[in-house]
């Protein structure tokens, strides 16, 4: 059989499931999901241990990296979190005898990137909390992950576990993605150019979430570069940095010192690079391809070359390429290599910090923030008003809540279908 | 610009050793003995004159803690990456006198690469022979070639060293009917149709050389025509360059199907050419100059290429991915020792350039430095 007509097969057998959730009530879909979260979050819980177990091999992560990212990240995916997600989101909208109503769709198609595994529950969890069927393309480096939150659905609740299909296919083979891209709603991970790709098939009146690739800063005033405070900052930021090899949009690529004291940055330079080399054998890198090996050796290259050039740039660097942090003598943050590799920019001040984020706004996805004293909410809130669709504190990166708006929309609201019954004439 | 002052001994004698080996009789057929011995006093001699007279590059190497003293062997050499020279101007004699830069090729948005030339004479008495050897190496002695350009010529380009490469190639080695097919930015397709027609009434065979991206617009423009040529046997293509910054990228196999069906001259005759604004040399595929072995990139005699591992900065295992660092003698006026942004894989006596996998997908949803640049 062709993965176009395995594509079909799976959205048809997925409608009928999906009836019959939809018949049910809600609440019972809610209590199943919310009780595979928790099992999932609970410490010790087999469902990670089978990630720690196979991700690796996969992902490239080390297994190290895996269990500390699963253990921080599922912890705020529980059960509880996701009620608070339902009424949050959907609360409002169903609240009373508005006649206001709120549905999935009748197909959800996911169509994943990527290696981490966390956005991955949620891609799955969003169109079923709204009792919506979800057929799913696995990442090419993670097939693991939505197979066995797969299982676990059908393990506690098997119509559940009917409405979720997995199937997978070559890249390039168009037919299979058209077949994907006729489902009635389409959400889609990857870089902003495959991602447009696919929005472009799906087309209205079908409902089409994408997911862009973003990336994330951190946002250091003077109470958080000196001292012990200084210590503490660099030691969350390597957390940060090293979860996931820093390959998730929510980690730290730059690390934006504002500071009227020239050798701040110089000091959370320092201490970052301590903080990820003491890291380093508690939870090593993964695995790099040669190109991401050779970017690496370049831009060092290149930083040494302007430093060479009489510019105030530091490299601080591990032996091999397992981490890198370059002292940048401009505020202009810009991307790195990734696996591990952090700019840190001396500013002037705050103004300037935040003026330096202004080209890249549309792409940033959260900062890390501290250091600011009682003018930290007044930060944050022009962070958030810049574009970040995330503001917290260093080390708290790669444990976003579940109702964390990605890309300033909801969780469930872009998958959701909203109708609304007019009584009075 | 200019040379306002005298060269400087020094580097005139290094000059000269450099013009010798480059003029000897076996350079153009690979005859020229590789002569390890010969390359690494040389190198090491220029590496210790770029050391006195390049400031930036001097504390580059003091920082990596190789001075002139310390390096006993060329593989030692510290090598400058490309991307340096987009925001340095790496050369290794008094700027004023500059007497001709070149520049990479880029987006409006983009910082470009320049190389800084006191003299052109090495940059062009190491090209030739490297071209012939690659591209005409059945050109009997004095003999003159039907060479048609898609590029433009150096007066429209007079930063392009690609332009002037093919400035210097189509003066001394092509025939009257030899000339450039782009004018004015634009691939004149009509006036390239109708000199290779008549290159087919004339059974005179053909080098059409030029961009990839180049050779994709003409195979379109054919495709539109509905309209196919047969270039007379002998023919032969010479292709350079990528797609970073184009609207479209096409796969070299495509490309090289594309040629073959579009002008009739086969993959086994079309050389890919690995050559950069950095660097004074060239490598050519090694397909008509040794066709029955495996292809793959030759260097000149007077040039070593290294495979480095990323992770150790040291050789990397045979076969082995890595990236590629070239030592080139005719940089005298810049610097010798070049790290490129390509991955490469060494082959027998040569190697392989190997680009990105543009299909392959990223790992995460951050957004890394490659693609950036890439959008």
């Amino acid at each position: 059989m062709s993965a176009a007509a395995a594509v079909e097969q799976a959205l048809a057998r997925l409608r009928e499931a999906g009836a019959a959730l939809r018949a049910r009530p809600v609440a019972e879909t809610h209590d199943a999901l919310a009780d595979v979260l928790d099992a999932w979050a609970a410490p010790g819980s087999p469902w990670q241990a089978e990630l720690v177990a196979k991700l690796p091999e996969t992902t490239g992560f080390s297994a190290e990296t895996v269990r500390e990212g699963l253990a921080r990240g599922l912890a705020r995916y529980d059960g509880a979190a996701l009620r608070a997600l339902v009424r949050a989101e959907l609360g409002a909208l169903e609240n009373g005898n508005s006649g206001a109503a709120v549905f999935g769709f009748e197909t959800t198609v996911a169509v994943l990137g990527g290696a981490i595994p966390l956005p991955t529950v949620v891609a799955l969890l969003a169109p079923l909390a709204l009792r919506a069927p979800v057929l799913v393309k696995p990442a090419a480096y993670d097939a693991v992950t939505p197979r066995l939150f797969a299982r676990t659905l059908a393990e506690r609740d098997p119509l559940l576990g009917a409405c979720v299909e997995i199937v997978d296919f070559r890249r390039g083979d168009d037919d299979a993605m058209a077949a994907l891209c006729r489902a009635d709603a389409v959400v889609a991970t990857g870089s902003d150019a495959a991602v447009a790709a696919i929005g472009a098939r799906v087309g209205p009146p079908r409902r089409f979430v994408g997911y862009g690739h973003r990336f994330s800063v951190a946002l250091l005033g003077p109470d958080a570069t000196r001292g012990a405070a200084c210590e503490r900052s660099a030691r969350d930021l390597a957390l940060d940095v090293a979860l996931w090899d820093q390959l998730g949009c929510l980690s730290p690529v730059s690390v934006l010192v504002a500071d009227p004291d020239p050798g701040a940055a110089d000091r959370v330079a320092d201490a970052l690079a301590g903080a990820l080399r003491d890291l380093e054998p508690r939870m090593p890198r993964g695995c790099v391809e040669s190109a991401a090996a050779a970017a690496i050796a370049r831009e060092r290259g290149e930083a040494e070359m302007r430093a060479a050039a009489g510019r105030p740039v530091r490299v601080l660097a591990s032996p091999g390429t397992a981490w890198t942090v370059v002292h940048e003598a401009d505020t202009q943050p810009r991307p790195t290599p990734l696996h591990r590799f952090v700019r840190i920019h001396p500013a002037p001040d705050l103004a300037s910090a935040v003026a330096s984020l202004h080209p890249q706004r549309a792409q940033l996805a959260a900062v890390a923030l501290a250091g600011f004293g009682a003018d930290e909410p007044a930060v944050a809130n022009s962070l958030l008003a810049l574009g970040a669709s995330r503001v917290c504190a260093p080390g708290a990166l790669q444990t976003p809540p579940l109702d964390w708006p990605r890309d300033g929309v909801g969780v469930l609201t872009p998958l959701a279908r909203l109708g609304r019954y007019e009584r009075e004439r | 610009m200019t040379a306002a002052l005298g060269p400087d001994p020094a580097r005139a004698a290094l000059d000269a050793r450099v013009l010798a080996w480059l003029r000897e009789p076996g350079a153009s057929n690979g005859a020229t003995p590789r002569d390890d011995e010969r390359f690494d006093a040389l190198a090491r001699a220029l590496f210790a004159f770029q050391f006195e007279h390049c400031a930036p590059y001097r504390r580059f190497c003091e920082a990596r803690g190789r001075t002139p003293g310390a390096v006993q062997h060329w593989r030692e050499i510290p090598a400058v990456p490309t991307g340096a020279f987009k925001e340095l101007a790496l050369h290794s004699f008094p700027a004023e006198r500059t007497a001709h830069v070149f520049r990479t090729s880029g987006t409006s948005t983009e910082q470009r690469g320049a190389l800084h030339l006191d003299t052109l004479a090495l940059y062009e008495a190491s090209l030739l022979p490297s071209f012939r050897r690659g591209v005409l190496p059945d050109l009997a002695l004095g003999a003159r070639a039907r060479l048609r350009v898609l590029a433009p010529p150096p007066a429209e380009a007079p930063e392009s060293s690609l332009s002037h490469m093919f400035g210097v190639v189509v003066r001394t080695l092509g025939d009257e009917q030899s000339g450039f097919d782009v004018r004015g930015g634009v691939l004149d397709v009509r006036g390239l149709r109708d000199a290779l027609e008549a290159a087919c009434r004339g059974a005179v065979p053909v080098a059409l050389c030029g961009t990839a991206f180049a050779f994709v617009h003409l195979i379109d423009a054919l495709a539109a025509e509905s309209a196919r040529l047969a270039l007379p046997t002998g023919s032969r293509v010479m292709e350079t360059g990528g797609f970073k910054g184009r609207s479209r990228a096409v796969p070299r196999a495509e490309l090289y199907e594309g040629i073959a069906s579009a002008l009739g001259v086969p993959p086994g005759r079309i050389v890919n050419q690995y050559g950069m604004t950095e660097l004074g040399s060239q490598f050519y595929d090694s397909v008509l100059c040794d066709p029955d072995a495996p292809r793959r990139k030759l260097a000149p005699a007077w040039t070593r290429v290294r495979i480095v591992d990323p992770e150790t900065g040291n050789d990397a295992e045979p076969g082995a991915i890595g990236i590629v660092q070239i030592v080139d003698l005719v940089n005298t006026g810049s610097v010798a020792a070049i790290q490129t942004a390509d991955l490469g894989r060494a082959i027998d006596d040569g190697f392989d350039v190997l680009g990105r996998e543009p299909d392959a997908e990223a790992r995460g949803c951050s957004i890394a430095a490659d693609e950036m640049l890439g959008a």
